[in-house]
């Protein structure tokens, strides 16, 4: 079986070399049928890195140790979703997922456009072939999933903390949008190389980058989820490098997707988007690098190994390839339209987008910080919590803030007093509510009522913008105030889709601020029978439990909870004795709020022989609408993804009149 | 082609100043981070610092009180000089001997004192095998 997996993979391989080949061949000479059988090569390749995969599964499912990659991931008393969980959970696995989702990402979005862009495609397609090049190369010279061994008794097991639903969700999604990125990339660069630098790559693109974008979002959230409820150390995002590796394409690709809109409507900033596609992939790439060559010092320790340098050369010629191309085709970027006043749409969102370069490229320099600095000064200087939470704050509040003028500022060229009348009642609505929030005590952290302030000037927009357009499809003679509502976002789905998702990030700005500046803790070494105080809430502490469970001792403290001289029930907090694994871990205890969105959270720090506890409390107001957020912007973005047959003619209908060039 | 001044190019300059003030006012506010060293690098150095190494036995004391105190060697040293560390606060679940820790702190009289709740170990996130030669 092995045999056939390693064939597969081979085949592939000699499939994406044909599809780089061919395909740039018949993209010079201009041979429509050679073009053809490059297009259907990525194809095939996706094709036999199928059956690869299929091998691998099957392998897994079978616990057939003869594999090392199987029996260095599971085990027989492995549950079996766990055990699928493991085809991406070894280091060779998850670049076979990659070679598999970019070469069926590659064939779908060939498919689906070579019809109206079969100039742009010949040229795409030796894109992708060359960076399913790299993936095949790896995988069948450096990384081998299907190396055999003389199959041991067992499997060694996944880590216990791994043994989880998130696990399950978080790792592909991520990868979904690493991997999606390379759509928009691999088109830019057609758009480079054949010259057709006009917007079509853009239409072509952007479900796709959608996709990537929102894959990456969700899974880092359900990340945090994780650690919050897992690791219990009380917080979910740590700015450690290998979460800032996830975070960083996303910011790339958000500030995309919003000079994109520039770019269709007006046509500036040519050169700008094609940089932003390949900072985003080549970030995605670096991503990788960072959490497999060990350079830098993680909480994550993935298993370090020889790929890191291939990415590493990978980005470079990337990079190198990609920027020359730009430089080569720069009289062609060249924009039509230019800039008419710094108070306008197209200039609210270039403030957007080098803002969120900016956190973007400070995040960078954080990462690779310590690099640097021992190239230079011979010493690692690591930049800590203030260095991040400073720039988030810095480039984040202004971002928010934004965020709301954006969408509702004119085209081209505003008037100071359009702007007076169109955000009076924003204004006014943020006004009053920061004056009620600092006569409520919010003053105490200024970021945080800043935040707050900006949240509800955001908000009010959009529901003002929402309420303006009801109204309006209302008088154009919908029946009903419901069916105004729907005909509003199902007419434009990209509009109302992005301020649902602008609702999200409001959300989400509420939560951290909520969770990160307005939280109380405190700590107290309790006997049974004693009480502590956070905030308003009073906790006793009663009991002492120990469980035997299948794999673990369990052993819980049971806390009273009230807040005045109203009882909340009761709360379990504890650690867990892994006794195979002979590790321990923390189970917090948590009482969320479904009203208030606050959330109480216990951690049992140590227990001791004579029942006495030292417990730290936290308490997040707000921190579950970052979850909440989370189910809104997946919402939004269905929304803005979901099919819309009229939206695609008026786009194709409009670089139409930018004029195709004859097909060959 | 003569390019009369656009408005593109003053927002992207003063953006551009814009983020550098912002830079320098944070160096000037925080100044920088704190180097990262490893146990044996550790002699001489007085100023605050980020140390990494590998948790030697024996682990002794109560973190709640009077705090934990323990040994720390350098990662991928079998032998070799070995730093005493006093800390207290959190202690995170996978703290025990063998695994590798970072804490903040800084060298006082020949005992590195951590920074109360300072400490992170590394999670072991690697589906992969333990290596034959990792310490257990």
């Amino acid at each position: 079986m092995a045999e056939l997996g390693r064939a597969a993979l081979v085949v592939s391989l000699g499939l994406c070399v044909y599809a780089l080949v061919a395909g740039a061949v018949a993209a010079h000479l201009g041979r429509r049928r050679l073009a053809l059988s490059a297009q259907n090569a990525l194809l095939a390749a996706f094709g036999s890195t199928l059956v690869a995969s299929a091998v691998l599964l099957s392998a897994l499912l079978r616990n057939d140790f003869s594999f090392t990659y199987v029996a260095s991931t599971t085990s027989e008393a492995l549950p079996t979703a766990y055990t699928i969980s493991a085809f991406w959970g070894g280091q060779e696995g998850s670049l076979l997922l990659w070679l598999l989702v970019l070469t069926g990402f590659a064939a779908a979005a060939v498919r689906l456009n070579r019809g109206w862009a079969r100039d742009l495609i010949v040229w795409v397609v030796p894109v992708f072939g060359a960076v399913a090049t790299f993936f095949a190369f790896l995988l069948v010279a450096v990384a081998n999933p299907f190396a055999t061994q003389a199959a041991p008794v067992d499997g060694l097991g996944m880590t216990p903390s791994l043994q989880n639903p998130y696990m399950l969700a978080h790792p592909p999604l991520l990868y979904l949008g690493y991997v999606g990125l390379t759509v928009p990339f691999a088109f830019a660069m057609g758009a480079l190389i054949s010259g057709r630098t006009d917007e079509r790559w853009l239409v072509a693109t952007r479900r796709w980058t959608l996709v990537a974008w929102t894959a990456l979002g969700i899974g880092q959230l359900l990340g945090a989820h994780w650690a919050y409820e897992e690791v219990g150390w009380g917080g979910y995002y740590a700015w450690d490098p290998v979460e800032n590796a996830a975070l960083m394409p996303w910011l790339a690709a958000t500030a995309f997707l919003h000079s994109v809109m520039i770019q269709e409507k007006r046509g500036m900033l040519r050169i700008w988007n094609v940089l932003l596609v390949l900072l985003a992939f080549s970030l995605s790439l670096f991503g990788t690098f960072l959490t497999r060559s060990g350079v830098v010092n993680s909480i994550h320790s993935f298993t370090q190994s020889s790929i890191g340098p291939w990415f590493l050369a990978f980005i470079g010629v990337v990079v190198t390839v990609s920027l020359s191309l730009v430089f080569w085709r720069l009289p062609k970027l060249r924009s039509p339209t230019r800039l008419e006043s710094p108070i306008s749409r197209e200039a609210a969102f270039l403030y957007n987008n080098l803002l969120l370069l900016a956190l973007c490229l400070t995040i960078f320099w954080g990462v690779v910080y310590p690099l640097l600095s021992e190239a230079i000064r011979g010493e690692a200087v690591v930049l800590g919590r203030e260095y991040y939470d400073f720039f988030l704050r810095a480039f984040g509040l202004p971002l928010l803030l934004l965020m709301g003028i954006g969408p509702l500022i004119a085209w081209r060229r505003a008037s100071l007093r359009s702007l007076l009348t169109t955000f009076r009642w924003p204004t006014g609505v943020a006004l009053v509510t920061g004056v009620f929030l600092l006569a409520l005590g919010a003053g105490s952290s200024v970021p945080g009522l800043i935040a707050y302030t900006f949240a509800a000037f955001v908000i009010a927009t959009i529901i003002l913008e929402f309420t303006r357009g009801t109204r309006a499809r209302k008088a154009l003679g919908a029946t009903s105030w419901p069916g105004a509502f729907s005909s509003l976002i199902s007419r434009n789905r990209r509009r109302y889709g992005g301020y649902v998702v602008h609702a999200a990030i409001v959300l989400l700005a509420i939560g951290v601020a909520g969770s990160s500046a307005f939280d109380t803790v405190a700590e107290a070494k309790l006997e049974r029978g004693q009480s502590m105080e956070v905030g308003d809430y009073r906790l006793e502490y009663r009991t002492l439990d120990e469980r035997i469970a299948a794999n673990a001792t369990e052993i819980r403290a049971e806390l009273a909870v009230s807040r005045g001289d109203r009882d909340l029930g009761t709360l379990e907090a504890g650690k867990n004795a892994y006794t195979i694994e002979d590790q321990v871990s923390n189970e917090v205890g948590i009482r969320s709020d479904p009203l208030t969105g606050e959330d109480l959270f216990v951690i049992a720090e140590q227990i001791d022989a004579d029942g006495t506890v030292y417990f730290r409390v936290f308490v997040k107001p707000l921190v579950n609408l970052i979850w909440i957020a989370g189910l809104v912007f997946l919402l939004g973005a269905l929304i803005t993804l979901w099919p819309d047959a009229r939206e695609q003619r008026r786009l194709v209908e409009r670089t139409r009149e930018i004029g195709v060039p004859a097909t060959r | 082609m003569a390019r009369t001044a656009s408005p593109a190019r003053l927002v992207i300059a003063l953006s551009v100043a814009a983020v550098l003030a912002v830079f320098l006012l944070y160096t000037s506010i925080a100044g920088g981070g704190n180097p990262s060293l490893a146990p044996s690098e550790l002699a001489g150095r007085s100023g605050d610092v980020q140390l990494a190494g590998l948790v030697v036995g024996p682990v002794a004391g109560h973190a709640h009180a009077g705090g934990l105190t323990f040994l720390l060697r350098d990662i991928g040293e079998k032998s070799g000089k070995a730093v005493s560390v006093r800390y207290a606060g959190s202690v995170p679940d996978l703290f025990k001997v063998g695994r590798h820790i970072v804490v903040d702190g800084r060298l006082r009289n020949g005992t590195f004192v951590a920074e109360p709740g300072s400490m992170i170990t590394k999670c072991p996130s690697k589906y992969a095998p333990k290596q034959s030669g990792d310490p257990a």
